[in-house]
């Protein structure tokens, strides 16, 4: 009787076993073959009504994170039966949700790159840049560093790790600290184009801070700190330097005259309907724009 | 230990008075040594958590208001309150307790009472422990692979729960196990020999003593299941959306709010950062406090 009792249990368990194992293999291979054969179009709403609802989810770069909750904020009052959600993580990992159809809008704070496009063409998403504003990007110094310009060479020179203290730019002596945004940082990738040059890599020295506030915050508690920052985030006391005797200014960025400026995107998957396209042409017209200034961008034109 | 207590004096004072008298000089240092060592250990841990909890609320309760608690975030997550967030992880939480607690007690209930001792049965166990040894934040990455992609519930609510309940089932599993291990077999014996079924058995006598154990297990699963970032982060947790009204939805959540509180905003509002981890520590304190006091009511109730 026990014996029997027991070989029966232990049959129970095996069968139990080989079910969860089952399940599970079945699993991977689902897993698996989302990752090739992906055609659940992304959930963008096609209601052409005149009173908007749904919801649109919009995720990237944390630079824009900011901007876009103020868009929302108010979007979502003068529409009160929309819904926006927001999500940080930088432009890439935007762009990757894009890609794999879980968000509406991927902010970006960089162009998209090619390997990009053919990553989403390779799985039928069709990436659309629709520019939404202009940034500069400041570069910011503690103001005990005691310069207030620079040259983009120099400037490439200090995070290759060419140039390793103030006193070889006239500045206070001190080893510099090399603050950078980390990998997923669409600043970051902009920053290396356009200053430290494409096939240079950042000084082993720099430290990769997870926000613009973080760097904001080191630059302004270390003395001999350097780092680099979307426009809106600039406080006054620390000291934005002016790149080739050009102030980071709205007008210059505007002008063109300033050197380290970019678009900032709102991503799509083909171009935008219903109610993406009118959350879009908000953005783009005169409320969302006055938003892009108040943020400490520079609007569109 | 084979020393017999004497009628006279209670035998924990006697061990004592015998062990420094025969002792040797070099044995009493040691352990005076070992003894203010772990005192000294456990009342740096009680330090520690009363400095802890003492500055959270003391940072914290300042910011505390009705409207901090039951408005929207606003003006860039400056103003405004939390209260998106803190529905958010309501959900969470609810969701959690619908998927892992019937499926984590029955599998502790069948492991602790059915399944025996084979073979299979051993290899189930090891699969469990090591379940509850996988980085939380490996479960965010196959929650986004599984439920998100897979199983196409995008960024969610419902990805979010599932994926929270796989780090929460070990813990309810291995919890619900001890609980009924721990039912002296007298009792299965008595009911048996009364003429209980296994099944009756089970039901009327075994399941309700081992149920403060199986609840007290039950709770520090949902608990660590709303604290955890690294899951949610992958599978749908906002940096702002509005109050969450189905499971379809992203939501904000407690933890990543303070996380992102912490290191993302523009003007940073260390108000709300304190004033957040204070009513999530909060909410997560007091469940566990109410659970612990009814289980010693309970407790005392049972005894065996």
């Amino acid at each position: 009787m026990k014996t029997f009792q027991r070989k029966s249990r232990s049959k129970t368990a095996a069968v139990l076993l080989a079910v969860a194992l089952l399940l599970a293999s079945v699993f991977l291979v689902a897993a698996c073959s989302a990752d090739t054969a992906e055609d659940t179009a992304p959930a963008a709403s096609d209601t052409d009504d005149v009173a908007l609802s749904g919801m649109l989810t919009i995720e990237g770069s944390d630079t824009m994170v900011n901007l876009a909750q103020a868009w929302a904020e108010q979007f979502m009052d003068e529409n009160p039966e929309v819904m926006l959600t927001i999500r940080g993580g930088g432009s890439g990992a935007g762009i990757a949700s894009l890609i794999n159809g879980t968000v509406d809008f991927a902010l970006a704070s960089r162009d998209v790159k090619e390997d990009e496009f053919a990553e989403g063409a390779a799985v039928g998403v069709d990436i659309v840049e629709n520019t939404v504003a202009n940034d500069g990007i400041g570069v910011i110094v503690n103001p005990a560093v005691g310069i207030t310009d620079i040259s983009t060479d120099d400037l490439g020179k200090i995070y290759r790790g060419e140039i390793s203290d103030w006193s070889q730019l006239g500045g206070t002596p001190g080893s510099i600290v090399l603050l950078g945004r980390d990998t997923a940082s669409g600043t970051y990738e902009f920053f290396l184009e356009a200053v430290v040059g494409k096939d240079n890599e950042y000084a082993q020295t720099m430290r990769n801070l997870q926000s613009n506030q973080a760097i904001v915050d080191e630059v302004r508690n270390n003395p001999a700190a350097i780092g680099y920052v979307g426009m809106g985030y600039i406080v006054d006391d620390v000291t934005v330097l002016a790149i080739d005797g050009v102030a980071a200014t709205a007008e210059a960025v505007n002008d063109g005259s300033y050197g380290l400026a970019r678009k900032l995107l709102m991503n799509s998957d083909g171009t935008p309907t219903g109610l993406a396209k009118a959350f879009l042409d908000w953005v783009q017209g005169a409320q969302g724009q006055s938003i892009v200034v108040d943020e400490g961008f520079v609007p569109i034109n | 230990m084979t020393r017999t207590p004497t009628k006279t004096r209670p035998a924990r004072s006697k061990e004592v008075v015998t062990f420094s008298s025969y002792c040797s000089k070099r044995a009493r240092r040691i352990e005076a040594i070992v003894r203010s060592f772990t005192a000294i250990c456990c009342v740096g841990v009680v330090v520690l958590v009363v400095f802890l909890l003492g500055y959270l609320f003391i940072r914290g309760v300042g910011s505390l208001s009705w409207s901090f608690i039951f408005d929207a975030p606003k003006d860039r997550m400056t103003a405004g309150g939390i209260w998106p967030a803190i529905v958010g992880t309501l959900w969470l939480i609810g969701l959690v307790s619908a998927f892992a607690l019937p499926v984590g007690i029955a599998t502790g209930i069948y492991l602790a009472e059915i399944a025996g001792q084979s073979r299979p049965v051993r290899m189930l166990r090891i699969a469990i422990a090591n379940m509850a040894g996988v980085p939380s934040v490996v479960y965010g990455l196959f929650g986004y692979a599984a439920f998100s992609l897979a199983l196409g519930f995008g960024k969610s609510l419902l990805a979010m729960g599932l994926t929270l309940s796989c780090v929460t089932l070990p813990v309810v599993i291995t919890a619900t196990e001890e609980a009924l291990r721990q039912i002296p077999k007298e009792q299965r014996q008595a009911a048996m020999a009364l003429g209980c079924t296994r099944a009756r058995t089970l039901g009327k006598i075994v399941l309700p003593t081992a149920l403060p154990g199986i609840i007290t297990g039950a709770i520090l699963g949902l608990s660590r299941a709303a604290a955890e970032t690294a899951p949610i982060l992958f599978t749908g947790v906002a940096f702002f959306a509005p109050v969450a009204t189905n499971v379809t939805q992203p939501s904000m959540a407690l933890p990543y709010h303070l996380y992102i509180m912490a290191t993302q905003p523009t003007t940073p509002a260390p108000h709300i950062v304190w004033g957040t981890a204070l009513v999530l520590t909060g909410m997560l304190s007091i469940t566990n406090a109410g659970i612990a006091t009814w289980r010693s009511y309970k407790r005392r109730k049972l005894q065996w």
